[in-house]
């Protein structure tokens, strides 16, 4: 069996956000929807105040409460452990987003082609119609209306309806195909990794090994598949800073 | 026609004759009822960046607002109607007969707005009404509110509706007029023989013995929607579910209360809504009201000696915070009325103003009170270091939860005008004869 999970090295991230980037591009998801966010957060008072980073992808979680509470089963999680969303069941609810404790899911409050920053960009406008061809967004990933895994359902990528829920999916288009998420395959200083945590040889496992692997707000019980190593879980009173202002 | 309109003079209680109080009315619920429609209208083609809802973390909001407090809050009015109905014919409280439809009129009414108000809250309604059924999930706690509720208790409450009132359809079936079709339809063939009251009192009688127990599960899914959420503080709690349920009672009880006040003054039913009726319903909401205000203390007190830390953000935010008004007011307006209530218990002297003023007061208190479990723990009750949010309804909001309370006005206005919505009494159907 393969079981997929993300490692993610705090000891390395410098919070650069080129995975929230490329998160981003390769799965068209709409203004507004950070499926990799990258927290920048401050922690402590001042003068002894200290900066650090957390990127969240989906916890993937083993116990995922959104899996739980979802009404009509839309929301599943896979046998090699990436939990997504059917998009062509779901009634959007949005009960996953409210259990779940990393506030991972985005909903498409309007129509996903009308949600791509039209505020800063004139789609309509000749010189940019010049490069993007008249597509919104500009480079549509074509494998994201594909079907996926034994279910075969519609689960990969963004903007795929409005009023539904969306959320990380492991890039499950490019792991099916054998590549690495996008996020981790960008990560210029190999801060995220990527692998089959089944296989005890597999690199991810001798890393896992090595290392003291904690996980996101452990006594929520949810038993995520995303590992962190190094660094600490922020403080309750850490402060966000540099959020990307966006509210849809 | 002479003979037409002198027959429709003789249907009791005033069905199928249109006063202009009560036209004037229903043109006024319907024109609120079709402005929540355009409203709604709004968030079916632009999507629901029309309301004030946005999604929690990155983007700073509340995924649930007023519409998912008004679930709450109507399917919490839909609990007392059924269990006062339930109560009468279990315990056999024959004074008390005269309110048991309207309160089962009530309950159906006001579990229809539930549903819709969940309707209008989905980002896609229609896939909703499908899916909800065929792909459901008794695990969710969503199927306790919708598939349950909906499906079991809705049915359950109509057909009870419809057990308790064949009898008066019966009757009314023998009256020509234009309604006549309608009455003799609901009368299915029931003749009012010895035998077939028997028949009909036991079933009723087993009906509401299946009821409550149903009623009192559906409440509590309710509760445990936000009950069993771990990841969201102010959610998590045992309490939850009994809370809803008394909760329930206070606002539910108090539109008893209103309904019962309204319907007694337009049908000038002293006689049958007697004093003894309100004192019953004083009695019953003070007892539900003095059980919800121990639990909101006990709630109160829990927080205000430790609070965990991260239900230290969200508890400031409720006590001296951002929604400090709310929660206050909410609390004046439950506790001034149990106060209020107390008193007229004690003289044994109760007052239809004051008691239709408490239920007005306890119902905005459970509205506030829903409120207040549904939007801060989103806005507050982040666990990772996301900045704190933010949520205010927008037009279309409130314009579409107008439009289900007219709605609600106008489905009532119309059944008392199509059947009697006192039960007949033997007095009745001898003078209408006349």
């Amino acid at each position: 069996m393969t079981k997929y999970a993300m490692v993610v090295d705090l000891d390395r991230c410098q919070g650069c956000r080129a995975c929230t980037e490329a998160c981003k591009i390769e799965n068209n998801t709409t203004q507004g929807a950070f499926w990799m966010h990258v927290f920048r957060f401050e922690e402590g008072k001042f003068p002894d105040t200290k900066v650090s980073f957390l990127p969240r992808p989906c916890q993937h979680c083993d116990n995922a409460p959104c899996v739980k509470v979802c009404p009509t089963g839309a929301r599943f999680k896979r046998e090699d452990g990436i939990v997504l969303t059917d998009s062509d069941r779901c009634i959007g609810c949005r009960y996953c987003e409210l259990a779940c404790p990393y506030g991972v899911n985005y909903f498409n409050w309007q129509k996903p082609s009308e949600a791509y920053y039209s505020e800063v960009i004139d789609w309509e406008d000749a010189d940019i119609q010049g490069i993007t061809g008249g597509a919104i967004p500009p480079y549509k990933n074509p494998d994201l209306g594909l079907r996926y895994g034994d279910e075969q359902r519609r689960t990969a990528g963004g903007g795929q309806a409005k009023g539904v829920v969306e959320k990380c999916t492991f890039c499950v288009h490019r792991v099916e195909d054998g590549k690495l998420p996008a996020c981790v395959d960008t990560c210029p200083v190999q801060a995220l990794r990527f692998g089959d945590v089944e296989d005890p040889t597999s690199p991810i496992s001798e890393f896992l090994r090595e290392k003291n692997p904690w996980t996101l707000l452990e006594e929520a019980g949810t038993e995520p598949l995303v590992k962190y190593v190094g660094g600490k879980p922020p403080a309750s009173h850490a402060k966000e800073i540099e959020r990307p202002e966006v509210r849809v | 026609m002479a003979t037409d309109v002198r027959s429709k003079e003789q249907l009791p209680q005033g069905v199928g004759r249109f006063s202009a109080g009560w036209k004037v009315f229903i043109a006024l619920a319907f024109v609120v009822f079709a402005f929540g429609v355009f409203a709604y209208t709004r968030e079916l083609s632009n999507g629901m960046v029309e309301t004030g809802m946005r999604d929690v973390g990155t983007m700073g909001g509340a995924t649930w607002g007023i519409y998912i407090a008004m679930v709450v809050y109507f399917i919490g009015v839909s609990f007392a109607g059924i269990t006062v109905a339930a109560l009468i014919r279990i315990l056999r409280l024959e004074k008390l007969r005269s309110i048991a439809r309207m309160a089962e009129l009530l309950t159906v009414v006001s579990l229809i707005l539930g549903a819709l108000a969940i309707i209008v809250d989905l980002g896609q309604p229609v896939r909703g009404v499908i899916n909800l059924f065929r792909y459901a999930r008794p695990q969710s706690p969503f199927f306790g509110t919708f598939s349950l509720v909906i499906a079991g208790y809705l049915f359950a409450s109509l057909v009870y509706l419809y057990l308790g009132g064949r009898r008066d359809a019966a009757v009314m079936a023998k009256y020509p007029g234009r309604l006549q079709w309608f009455h003799r339809w609901w009368a299915a063939g029931y003749e009012d023989t010895e035998e077939e009251r028997e028949r009909h009192h036991k079933s009723s009688f087993w009906m509401a013995l299946a009821i409550v127990p149903l009623l009192i599960i559906a409440h509590s899914t309710l509760g445990f929607v936000f009950g069993l959420q771990v990841g969201r503080p102010g959610w998590y709690g045992t309490l939850q579910a009994p809370a809803f349920v008394a909760l329930a009672g206070v606002s539910g009880i108090g539109h008893i209360v209103i309904l019962s006040a309204i319907i007694r003054r337009v049908l000038r039913a002293e006689a049958r809504i007697t004093e003894a009726v309100f004192a019953w319903l004083g009695k019953i909401l003070l007892l539900f009201l003095a059980v919800y205000v121990y639990f909101m203390s006990v709630e109160l007190f829990t927080l205000l000696y430790a609070t965990p830390e991260v239900e230290k953000r969200l508890s400031d935010a409720l006590i001296s915070g951002e929604y400090a008004w709310i929660y206050w007011g909410s609390v004046a307006v439950l506790v001034i009325p149990m106060a209020v209530l107390a008193w007229q218990a004690l003289n044994r002297r109760w007052n239809v103003g004051l008691l239709v003023a408490s239920g007005v007061l306890v119902n905005l208190g459970a509205i506030g009170k829903r409120y207040l479990i549904v939007v801060p723990s989103q806005t507050h009750g982040t666990l990772l270091p996301y900045e704190v949010g933010s949520y205010s309804p927008s037009w279309v909001e409130y314009g579409v939860v107008a439009g289900l309370f007219a709605l609600g006005a106008l489905l009532i206005g119309l059944f008392i005008k199509a059947f009697p919505v006192l039960p007949i009494d033997e007095g009745e159907e001898v003078m209408s004869r006349a």
